[in-house]
């Protein structure tokens, strides 16, 4: 009950970050997203819930054009940053993924040491004139990732060493190096103990100060815990979106409380 | 309680003692002991092939690195070799080899009247004969090279005849001898007369690394240098070719291509090229290399570049299996952090994929290496003395290669040859257990970095 506290949590109304109108994605035939229309805000955590299969991953993976990879995936609709529709065809979507950052569920540091880990995004931007500021955005980035204590001795051993709960907060910290201005994370806790899921939470209460967080989760509990917005995605709709204590103490669709209440799902 | 003994339940199919197999237990033990049976019966076949293989190539051609070499005191007679005595390397070169005959003729009875050696009915001819007839050439070579030699007297280590050598090896004996027009058993007397006081002795053949290919009726003095020289550009032109050309044609097409008909088309293509015979390669650089862009024959260019085609489909196959197995959450992770495709496919995917690149790539070499049909259709199978230059020039200058040099000896009537085929086949393969101990080298160190 502890978790409800969010209802009394004062949210203030705060820009809009991401805009998405009648966003529509297709897999093939496959209609994934349907109408999905939703605002969200700048330095807030906003939590994607809904059953497996429902489209939240895939509505997700669209706010940075992760998409783009797959061959038959197309989206409609749209989807605008900061007043800019990231899918008109003069934006580079590597010009976007350096403003949208992404951690994915699995952990997935690149096979390299701990440093070159994190450097790598700041190196390929040129955000580090010199090693001293590469060395500076290193020790940062892991500060902000929390886990500096824990590699600071070893920062020139693999990356791919690390436990699995370290490894995930290498990969937020690598996210973080690239100084994104909204972090995408697909279930960012999926493969995590509940030590390192309660860091990981830690951490993204931390970064909602500088980023706009959007948190994919399975765990209502998280999303209650870390969110101030949460969206519910049912069979590729938008079913309802608003705040964090409002969706899980009044729903206002039925769908919405017969999945928080576990009975669909 | 009761209700079990109402409803009795039939008796489970896995009742009885766990100590004494069932029926069906014991026919799948069989099966399996059966199967491993197969296998094991397969490996020894294998590897029993192998050693059969290895024993008949070893015992036929170690000895080709073995050579009976006869060690005379050789006159240089200036009266014969530089006539106007003023040392003019332009006249010393008008003295052909017949005219560096009648020296070894000599240095042969004086090693004999020295050693006091008496052989009934032993010609001078014959006498003179126990040398192999490569050696007036080894003795001009060196007169041309130290002009300033001539009129002394110097010590040559000079090739035995191939008979001598082979009488040295057991393939001759005196017996055969009288039945061979090319040695008598007075020769073969005279050549154990003259290793006892160690005039004739047997030692490590580096000639048969260094020197070139020589005529059918001197075996002695063949060897595999322009072969050896002759395979190594065309590894040389194949590995500049099909490597860069392999690898940025699997890179586009696994990682850049969208995949649709024409991809898949070019896909099946690749896979049906690997398959074409190899001589039909050798037809099309034949047609194309040297009918129409003009290069010249018995080339290690052409020979290149035929086996480089005949290789590509091989370092493709490879290398797309190698990218296809770096897991995609590494390129998630390099596009996640704002890098672009081609960045995360050459800082994240190549160095991954490199293992497997190179495993392919070497393999691909060997076996290009060990072709022979497109070679022979290109005239690598000419008889070749003459070293091919430095690269790049010597890409051009005609050359033998090792497979082909096999070729060549096996098709020879003197028996010394078989013994000189072999010793090129253990040649072969042991640049080929290089190579491949170098992939497998290779391989363990790249993929122990993580």
């Amino acid at each position: 009950m502890n978790d409800m506290r969010m209802v009394e949590r004062e949210v203030d109304t705060k820009e809009v970050k991401i805009s998405a109108r009648d966003c529509q994605v297709y897999y093939g035939d496959n209609h994934a997203i349907k109408d999905v229309n939703v605002d969200i805000e700048d330095k807030t955590v906003t939590a994607f819930i809904g059953p497996s299969g429902c489209g939240k991953s895939t509505f997700l993976r669209c706010l940075n054009r992760m998409n783009d990879t797959i061959d038959i995936c197309r989206v409609e609709g749209q989807i605008k940053l900061d007043g800019e529709d990231i899918y008109d065809p003069a934006v580079d979507p590597v010009q976007l993924r350096a403003k949208v950052g992404m951690v994915f569920q699995k952990p997935n540091p690149f096979p390299k040491s701990i440093y070159d880990n994190i450097a790598y995004g700041p190196r390929i931007h040129g955000l580090a004139k010199n090693k001293a500021d590469l060395d500076v955005i290193v020790e940062k980035s892991l500060r902000r990732g929390a886990i500096w204590d824990e590699v600071k001795d070893r920062l020139d051993k693999p990356g791919t060493g690390l436990s699995g709960g370290q490894q995930q907060r290498l990969c937020i910290a690598r996210a973080v190096a690239t100084e994104p201005e909204v972090l995408l994370m697909d279930e960012p806790c999926s493969a995590l103990d509940p030590i390192a899921t309660a860091q990981v939470e830690e951490l993204i209460d931390e970064l909602r100060g500088r980023y706009s967080v959007v948190i994919v989760t399975h765990s209502m509990q998280q999303a209650a815990r870390v969110s101030q917005k949460t969206a519910f995605f049912h069979l590729g709709n938008l079913v309802e979106f608003g705040e964090t204590g409002q969706i899980f103490t009044n729903p206002q669709d039925p769908r919405t409380e017969s999945y928080i209440t576990g009975r669909i799902g | 309680m009761t209700d079990a003994t109402a409803n009795p339940t039939p008796p489970s199919a896995h009742s009885g003692s766990l100590l004494v197999q069932d029926k069906l237990t014991k026919k799948r033990n069989a099966a399996e002991a059966r199967f491993k049976l197969y296998g094991l019966t397969a490996v020894s076949l294998g590897i029993l092939a192998l050693v059969l293989l290895l024993a008949s190539i070893l015992s036929n051609g170690l000895s080709s690195f073995q050579q009976t070499f006869v060690s005379l005191d050789v006159e240089l007679v200036e009266a014969k070799l530089d006539k106007n005595g003023n040392r003019n390397i332009d006249d010393i070169k008008k003295v052909s080899t017949f005219g560096y005959a009648p020296l070894i003729k000599a240095a042969v009875e004086k090693a004999i009247a020295d050693g006091g050696i008496e052989i009934e009915g032993l010609t001078a001819k014959d006498a003179a004969g126990i040398v192999s007839k490569d050696a007036p050439a080894q003795l001009r070579n060196y007169v041309i090279a130290n002009p300033e030699k001539i009129g002394t007297t110097i010590n040559f280590n000079l090739l035995a005849n191939g008979r001598i050598d082979g009488y040295q090896k057991g393939r001759v004996t005196k017996e055969s001898a009288e039945l061979d027009s090319n040695v008598s058993p007075e020769q073969l007397m005279l050549a154990d007369a003259l290793k006892e006081n160690g005039t004739l002795v047997k030692r490590f053949n580096w000639g048969f690394i260094t020197r070139p290919d020589a005529s059918e009726n001197r075996p002695e003095a063949a060897g595999l240098g322009v072969a050896i020289l002759g395979s190594l550009y065309m590894m040389m032109v194949v590995l500049v070719l099909a490597l860069p050309i392999g690898v940025a044609a699997s890179i586009y097409l696994e990682e850049f291509a969208p995949k649709n008909r024409w991809t898949d088309l070019i896909e099946v293509n690749i896979s049906n090229l690997a398959a074409v015979p190899s001589i039909v390669f050798g037809i099309l650089g034949l047609a194309i290399f040297i009918n129409f862009a003009g290069l010249p024959q018995s080339a290690p260019i052409v020979g290149g570049l035929v086996l480089t085609l005949m290789t590509l489909p091989t370092i493709i196959i490879a290398t797309r299996a190698s990218l296809k197995s770096v897991p995609p959450s590494i390129r998630d992770a390099a596009l996640g952090v704002g890098a672009s495709k081609m960045q995360s496919v050459l800082h994240h995917v190549l160095p991954l994929a490199a293992p497997g690149i190179l495993t392919g790539t070497i393999i691909g070499l060997a076996q290009a290496l060990g072709e022979t049909a497109p070679l022979l259709l290109i005239g690598m199978v000419a008889f070749v003395r003459e070293y091919p230059s430095a690269p790049p020039e010597g890409f051009f200058d005609p050359a033998s290669a090792l497979p082909v040099q096999v070729y060549n000896w096996t098709q020879r009537a003197d028996p010394a040859f078989v013994e000189r085929a072999s010793g090129a086949i253990i040649v072969l393969l042991i640049f080929l257990v290089f190579m491949n101990a170098v992939a497998i080298m290779l391989r363990r160190r790249f993929e122990r970095r993580w």
